[in-house]
């Protein structure tokens, strides 16, 4: 019989804690829902909400929630001087607004600014900026829930790939298409088509073999001295060694280029160009012979001269090549 | 040389220049030819007759097929063997153009009693093709400015590093015949375009029909042709002869493409095509303008004229986006769109990105395999621009559109490569034809035959420039002033980087583009050399050890070489179509060995094989790859397999003992490191110490559950695995505990307590119990 009677009440007590804890449950509801209210009334004001450290201690740390926050924690302001912070404010724009219209509650993008929120920072222990972020509804973010853009970047589509990574929720990027390149364009053929149009009397230099020339070989000068890897790699224009502080201008490998490095080899092929042109056209002069043999010394000396320092440059950086001319 | 029947006309067809002429070029040609030829043979002397790589692996299996069971049983072929269990119609999926050429030569060779083995025919094609090639080039470069240029540019193209690089002996690719079909069909268009004859344009669009059964790269020519008419119209040098070209070699052009079974009706359904048609309709429709404006006032024709092109160019606009919308013209398909926005192929296509033949061009690799010639090619399209006529407006072009494409795409190189030959040959022979020519007052006039030919350009011929003759009377006298010091030195320094280019080319051929990859060659301090034939020793263990419809798992590199040397079934091979299905064996490859034999079970696997250079230090093999498999991996299957599990916190990607857990256990590792820590390479290392990422391996004492190993080569480069059967019985790793279970189970239901009371309340939450306390 005792044993019984302990039984009941121990179920008594437990039914009894139930209670109490649907009461707070009840109780606690109402903020969410209030939270919830709130945010979704800044969303719609603005794609990203910005906060400061109260708000981000209220409305993302704040325990009871049932949406993802992803914050951005950046350093905007000019005196800063981060100018990584504002592209990836860009990008970070364009996923919350490829985002906004979707009308769920689920997920939520806001950003905290190092001078607003300074705590905030201090509280995460950060010291870098930008830091991406995705606060879960339940429990504390964990090491995956900070997005490594030292891998992948911060372009909007790898944003929004981590997101779906992290919250299940897929967002389809909308990027504003970009008008600015149609506009420059449009632009440019206005002006042509302008110019054109006002010395329509005088349309001699579209028969100028010399413009057609030159316009041909810039284009040909460009792709052979590497200006299309330029354009999809995105080397940076010179290395400066952080230890020695010597600029290098040459990349070290075969397998890289810097742009300074790719503008010398367009003038280096332009001028051999040039002095095979010297070379033919000394035959062509009129009159003095002496200015003749000096345009073709000159034409041979381009060639030899500036050939061997390609040559020389290409040496640098292809390992074990052997041959050089003129300079080593 | 033709009349050296009678006596006393030799001394004067000694002298005759036209008789000098044929013989120096026809000397100079077959000796460009044989400098080609044997200089593409760097791989065959040191190591032997074989086939290179990976894409020649089936074209030498496809025609091996086609030799033993007949042309029609080729395109029919269905090849059970490859992409199981797909299959892969071959007949409709390849280009036939080159094993047609292989297998006509054997069958001639045959027909003249000479017994060659087919693969000797595949080993050897594209060097006697590079020949074909330069002679092409000549006849090219001679129709655009002079003999003397063409004799460079064969000379040039025989050697040039560029072609080179897909033309050794035992390279057997598409490119290697292509390029001659190229080159031979610009010819007779230029050709065509100069006669405006219906003979010569016939030509051009047969030309045209064996470069479209040999090569992808025939979209190159169906635009630039239609480019080359559209800038003629353009700069109003439309003529009849262009109307007759062009008209011929289109229609006759479409539809023998459209005979290759795997190019079917792209011509008249792709975007890349389009451009052809266009400027067909375009050409037709100025000639008719040019025809009404015969016989029409000026006022009039203005107006038929606005609204001829006003109604045309909407009428074209609309169908074009009409027929696209509908779906019946196909937009740009993946690799040409790559072409144009640079950035697409990066973000969207990771099996195109992994593709190193896909990637942008330094300016190292231009200089690499063009050395001088890259920088003295513009000087050459310069002087075609200054002294502009039709055929001129084509190298012009030509040599802009592709200068941008082989930018943008490391491998189309070679397409650069025979105008980059041609308009440096045109630059050097300016040069040269002004420098070499001995002024010194001639004693004797000969006889010229060729004075009447107005095309003053074909007599420039410096090779035999003293018996050139000059219009000008008065020249001689006028280019004294050069001097013959200045002259000499001129010429002396041109030889010498002409020099400098020959030898670059042949320690480019030598060093970089004479390895057969499938046998390496190690060179040790003495300078002996060690040859290390893993792959082969491999390949023909599976041969002979497996059963014949063993299926083997590869990454997909490797698998027209398991076709064609081990002859058997493979999941995915070089053929990259199915992009879903080698994302399969990417994450089998990636995912750890429970869960890659689950996969491997639903994908019937009996083998699987891996590249592994850790003991000998060869960096192409599958752990560096690796990346790219967890990638693709990733594109298809992003719930299971993330890109970011096999890196470290700090982004690196690491074997040793600081890599991620994911990495070392996926089957990729597991299988290149079975059995690997156990094995001391040398006495300074620790044992398991990889070679080619220099560090010790991280996870070394672990066993395969579910596979087996079968093959491991001489030098650990191929490690075969057998996939075991299911068990008989599921071992469970520890036996079951009910007495634990019911303990657990006692916490949370009462139910099942040993000795429980009967009929005892049972309590449901949120409810009342009906019992009182």
């Amino acid at each position: 019989m005792e044993s019984k009677m302990w039984k009941l009440l121990l179920v008594g007590t437990f039914l009894a804690v139930i209670c109490f804890c649907h009461a707070v449950q009840k109780k606690k509801d109402d903020p969410l829902a209030e939270r919830v209210q709130q945010m979704m009334d800044w969303n719609s004001k603005k794609p990203v909400i910005r906060m400061n450290g109260e708000k981000f201690k209220q409305y993302v740390r704040g325990v009871p929630r049932n949406y993802s926050v992803i914050v951005m924690l950046t350093a905007l302001q000019p005196q800063r001087q981060c100018s990584v912070c504002k592209q990836a404010n860009d990008e970070f724009t364009i996923v919350a607004n490829s985002w906004r219209y979707s009308q769920t509650n689920k997920l939520f993008f806001a950003m905290v600014d190092f001078d607003e929120g300074s705590d905030v920072f201090q509280q995460l222990k950060l010291n870098t900026a930008p830091v991406f972020m995705h606060f879960p509804p339940k429990g504390k973010p964990k090491k995956a829930d900070t997005m490594d853009i030292h891998r992948v970047g911060f372009v909007a589509e790898q944003i929004a790939r981590w997101v779906q990574e992290r919250t299940d929720i897929q967002i389809r990027v909308f990027r504003p298409p970009n008008y600015s390149g149609t506009l420059a364009l449009a632009l440019l053929f206005s002006l042509v088509g302008g110019l054109l149009y006002m010395k329509r009397n005088n349309l001699e230099f579209l028969y100028n073999k010399t413009f057609w020339g030159i316009a041909a070989l810039s284009v040909i000068f460009a792709m052979t001295s590497g200006q299309m890897w330029n354009h999809i790699r995105g080397p940076p224009v010179m290395h400066k060694n952080p230890s020695t502080g010597a600029i290098h201008y040459i990349h070290g490998s075969s397998q890289g280029q810097f742009v300074a490095e790719t503008y010398m080899v367009f003038l280096l092929n332009a001028a051999i160009v040039g002095g095979f042109i010297l070379m033919s056209e000394a035959n062509n002069l009129k009159g003095d012979p002496g200015k003749k043999r000096v345009f073709a010394l000159v034409g041979l000396g381009c060639v030899a001269v500036f050939f061997s320092l390609l040559l020389s440059i290409f040496r640098s950086k292809y390992q074990g090549y052997p041959y050089s001319f003129l300079f080593k | 040389m033709a009349d050296t029947g009678i006596k006393t006309d030799i001394g004067s067809s000694m002298f005759n220049p036209g008789g000098w002429k044929s013989l120096i070029s026809f000397v100079t040609l077959s000796l460009a030819w044989l400098v080609g030829f044997s200089s593409r043979l760097f791989a065959v002397i040191r190591f032997e007759s074989i086939i290179h790589e990976f894409d020649p692996w089936f074209n030498y299996r496809s025609t091996h097929y086609m030799v033993n069971h007949g042309f029609y049983n080729f395109l029919n072929w269905f090849d059970e063997r490859a992409w199981y269990p797909l299959g892969r119609i071959v007949g409709g999926t390849v280009y036939p153009g080159l094993m047609v050429t292989s297998g006509s030569i054997h069958w001639f060779l045959h027909l003249l009693h000479i017994p060659v083995h087919i693969r000797d025919i595949c080993v050897f094609l594209a060097p006697i093709f590079s020949g074909m090639t330069a002679v092409s080039v000549y006849l090219f470069t001679k129709e655009i400015w002079s003999a003397g240029a063409g004799l460079f540019a064969a000379c040039f193209i025989a050697i040039v590093p560029g072609y080179i690089s897909r033309s050794v002996a035992g390279s057997y690719d598409n490119e290697g015949i292509a390029i001659f079909a190229l080159m031979f069909t610009y010819f007779l268009w230029i050709k065509s375009v100069k006669t405006g004859s219906l003979y010569w344009s016939v030509f051009t669009a047969l030309a045209y029909f064996y470069m479209v059964s040999a090569w992808g790269g025939y979209v190159f020519i169906i635009n630039l042709i239609p480019l080359h008419v559209f800038v003629l119209i353009l700069m109003g040098r439309y003529s009849q002869r262009i109307y007759i070209a062009y008209n011929s070699f289109f229609i006759i052009g479409l539809i023998l493409s459209m005979q290759i079974p795997f190019v079917g009706f792209n011509p008249i359904s792709t975007s890349e095509h389009m451009a052809s048609a266009g400027v067909f309709a375009l050409l037709n429709a100025y000639a008719l303008l040019k025809y009404v404006q015969s016989f029409l006032t000026k006022a009039e024709f203005k107006f038929v004229f606005v609204a001829a092109v006003g109604i045309a160019a909407a009428v074209i606009f609309m169908a074009v986006v009409g027929l696209t919308w509908a779906g019946y013209i196909h937009p740009w398909s993946g690799r040409f769109y790559s072409l144009w926005d640079t950035g697409y192929a990066k973000i969207h296509i990771p099996i195109i990105a992994s593709v190193s033949e896909h990637q942008p061009t330094t300016w190292v690799s231009f200089f690499f395999d063009l050395h001088i010639l890259v920088c003295a090619f513009p000087a050459g399209v310069w002087y075609c621009i200054k002294y502009v006529n039709d055929e001129r407006v084509f190298v012009v072009l030509y040599a802009i559109f592709a200068s941008y494409f082989a930018g943008v795409m490391v491998r189309l190189m070679l397409t650069l490569t025979p105008i980059v030959c041609v308009s440096a040959a045109i630059a050097f022979s300016k040069a040269f034809e002004i420098y070499l020519r001995d002024d010194t007052p001639k004693t004797s006039n000969k006889p010229i035959e060729d004075t009447p030919d107005n095309k003053s350009d074909n007599k420039y011929y410096d090779k035999v420039g003293k018996t050139k003759k000059d219009k000008r009377e008065e020249k001689p006298k006028e280019s004294d002033a050069l001097g013959i010091n200045i002259k000499s030195i001129i010429v002396i320094a041109l030889l010498m980087v002409l020099m400098l280019f020959a030898v670059h080319c042949t320690w480019v051929t030598s060093s970089a583009y004479s390895s057969p990859s499938i046998v390496l060659a190690s060179y040790n301090h003495d300078g002996s050399r060690t040859i290390l034939d893993d792959f082969r020793e491999a390949y023909y263990w599976l041969r002979q050890n497996t059963e014949d419809k063993a299926r083997v798992m590869s990454w997909w590199d490797y698998g027209y070489q398991i076709a064609g040397m081990g002859n058997k079934t493979t999941l995915v091979d070089n053929n990259t179509w199915n992009n879903s299905h080698i994302a399969l064996v990417g994450k089998a490859m990636s995912s750890n060995e429970s869960a890659a034999y689950e996969i491997m079970r639903a994908l019937d696997v009996d083998y699987v094989l891996v590249i592994f250079g850790g003991v000998i230090g060869y960096s192409g093999d599958d752990i560096n790859k690796f990346l790219w498999m967890v990638r693709i991996a990733e594109g298809e299957h992003p719930k299971d397999i993330r890109e970011s599990d096999y890196f470290t916190p700090q982004g690196e990607f690491r074997v040793d003992s600081s890599g991620s857990k994911t990495l070392l256990n996926c089957l990729m590792y597991k299988l290149s490191y079975y059995r690997f820590g156990d094995l001391q390479l040398d006495f300074r290392s620790p044992s398991g110490y990889d070679r080619t990422r220099g560090v010790e391996i991280g996870n070394k004492n672990f066993e395969l559950t579910h596979l087996e190993e079968a093959y491991t080569s001489e030098h650990w480069l191929v490690r075969i695995y057998r996939v075991k059967d299911l068990e008989n019985r599921q071992i469970t790793d520890k036996p079951v505990k009910p007495v634990k279970k019911a303990k657990k189970s006692k916490k949370k239901t009462s139910k099942k307590k040993q000795g429980s009371i009967k009929n005892k309340p049972k309590v449901v939450k949120g409810k009342k119990s009906k019992s009182k306390k």
